[in-house]
């Protein structure tokens, strides 16, 4: 159930590691009338623990990689990483710089990359679409074990009312 | 007995673009408290300036400081290094880059407005002024050929021209926005929602402004008249008709009763630098290299923005210091924030509107 509400309405949540808020202004011109990306049923929220795509803006810097790395570890799976800018994808003009780790790639693994210096708001809804694909990909990834083993029939057979009103009669056997 | 509580903002919420944490002290929901940490986006762009790029590169470089002011962090380099290598830079590329700083100082106000609008809880209004801030993104980009991050200034004059149909494009995008800009002033005075909840809220006085170095429209709301465009003569500003906007109250409100009025007299200068267009070289010859030392100061949408360059008649400079608004503008902003009440913050916040990136550099 969970699975198509997802394909239809992915969260994102931003954030922001180190970027000079040429992207960051990008997604939020993303998210206003003109490019409305809600039409998409794409939605911002700000908690980590609700949203299915991370999207990040910057060169990793020293201090923020830390705070980047626990947001990411509070998404529930399945979850996609877009990568949004060119500094964010290689370091760009940041890269070398004393205190810029080069790219969001050294800590965590990027699904879809987004280029542009700054990424105009088509790419960066293009990328999100194609975000929701490796999304796809993975929700089936990690139904695939259960799958094997019976274990998604049992689950979804229980949580369904019509399939419980058929299974009570037979639970009394 | 008393109690206070620390309530953490940041780094990551949904009301900030940027990563920067405050710690708020509070009693009763009333702040009594704050501290602020801006450094998250630290990427050491100064030291890189004078080691890794050479000065003919460096406009590029401190363009992505900011990606709002870009056009004013280059272009005060620009005028810095100019005069450290004695170039002329011809009357049009003046006129020029003073027309780009407008229509940036134009697009940074508006999102400005709606992000404080945003936070504030008006969805609709946030909805309205993004659309309506899209008509100068289209302008900047029929200019510059970017959104964000044009690189329109070189050392010697500019990338790009404005020939007679873009300026023609420029005037009607201009009509388009001036009545949607006459509502949003409407909207913004008369609005029993909006002024109720803006009014008296994030009060500075003008003693404190002034002994905290406010900067800005920050400053100018609370009756400050600070402003370089003023007291510097670099640009033409006064060949195009600059009058200072100075507001009372110092409160949300009269931030964004400058911020608007502001809007105003950067489309009249507009419209004044598209019609006395003179003519010239787009770019002069830079010859030699930057020897000695030079102060640049600009006002940037937020405030004075301020460098300091020294070369040593290499290709690299020697030393190069950059100071934001807001790096001046938090102490204000600390002091401002003593005294409300904690839901008021976002919108506060937000109308200041805080540069991280510029300050942390």
């Amino acid at each position: 159930m969970f699975k198509s509400y997802r394909k239809k309405s992915p969260w994102i949540l931003h954030y922001n590691a180190g970027s000079c808020n040429g992207c960051d202004i990008e997604i939020l011109a993303c998210l206003g009338p003109k490019y409305d990306i809600e039409r998409f049923g794409i939605l911002n929220s700000g908690n980590p623990k609700q949203s299915d795509i991370l999207l990040v803006t910057g060169p990793v810097t020293y201090r923020s990689r830390e705070r980047l790395v626990e947001l990411y570890a509070q998404m529930a799976e399945p979850k996609v990483v877009v990568a949004v800018g060119a500094c964010t994808c290689t370091g760009g003009v940041f890269r070398g710089m004393c205190n810029v780790e080069g790219g969001v790639d050294r800590y965590l693994p990027v699904d879809v990359y987004v280029p542009g210096c700054a990424a105009s708001p088509e790419q960066i809804i293009d990328g999100v679409i194609q975000g929701l694909a490796a999304l796809e990909a993975k929700t089936k990834a990690i139904e695939e074990p259960k799958r094997l083993f019976g274990g998604l029939h049992e689950t979804l057979f229980f949580t369904s009312r019509r399939h419980m009103r058929q299974r009570l009669p037979h639970a009394e056997d | 007995m008393k109690q206070s509580i620390s309530i953490p903002l940041g780094s990551q919420h949904i009301a900030l673009l940027e990563p920067v944490r405050f710690r708020f002290e509070t009693h009763n929901e009333t702040i009594v408290g704050v501290e602020a940490d801006v450094g998250y986006v630290h990427r050491g762009v100064e030291r890189a300036c004078t080691s890794r790029f050479e000065f003919k590169q460096i406009p590029a470089v401190v363009a992505r400081v900011c990606g709002l002011c870009a056009i004013t962090h280059s272009l005060s380099y620009t005028l810095a290094v100019e005069q450290l290598v004695s170039t002329e830079v011809s009357r049009r590329a003046q006129y020029l880059r003073t027309l780009m700083v407008e229509l940036d100082r134009l697009h940074s106000h508006l999102l400005c407005l709606a992000h404080t609008a945003e936070n504030a809880g008006y969805e609709a209004l946030f909805m309205q002024i993004m659309g309506d801030r899209e008509l100068i993104m289209e302008l900047q980009e029929r200019i510059t050929g970017n959104r964000v991050q044009f690189d329109f200034v070189c050392i010697g004059g500019v990338h790009r021209d404005v020939d007679a149909a873009c300026a023609k494009a420029i005037l009607d995008g201009l009509a388009t926005f001036e009545p949607k800009l006459e509502a949003l002033e409407e909207l913004f005075e008369t609005n029993w929602t909006l002024s109720l909840k803006y009014k008296g809220i994030g009060a500075i006085s003008k003693e404190d402004a002034a002994i905290f170095n406010a900067l800005g429209p920050l400053a100018r709301a609370a009756g400050l008249r600070t402003d370089v465009r003023a007291e510097q003569s670099v640009l033409p500003y006064q060949e195009v008709g600059f009058e200072m906007v100075v507001e009372e109250g110092g409160d949300i409100y009269a931030r964004n009763r400058v911020r608007l009025r502001e809007m105003r007299q950067s489309m009249a200068m507009v419209r004044n630098i598209l019609e006395g267009l003179p003519e010239g070289e787009l770019q002069a010859k830079v010859k030699g290299k930057p020897e000695g030392e030079s102060i640049m100061r600009l006002e940037a949408p937020r405030g004075e923005l301020f460098y300091y360059l020294r070369g040593n008649k290499t290709a690299t400079l020697e030393r190069m210091r950059i100071k934001t608004p807001t790096f001046s503008g938090i102490p204000a902003m600390v002091k401002i924030f003593k005294g409300q009440e904690y839901g008021d913050v976002p919108a506060i916040l937000a109308s200041f509107d805080p540069c991280m990136s510029c300050t942390a550099k």
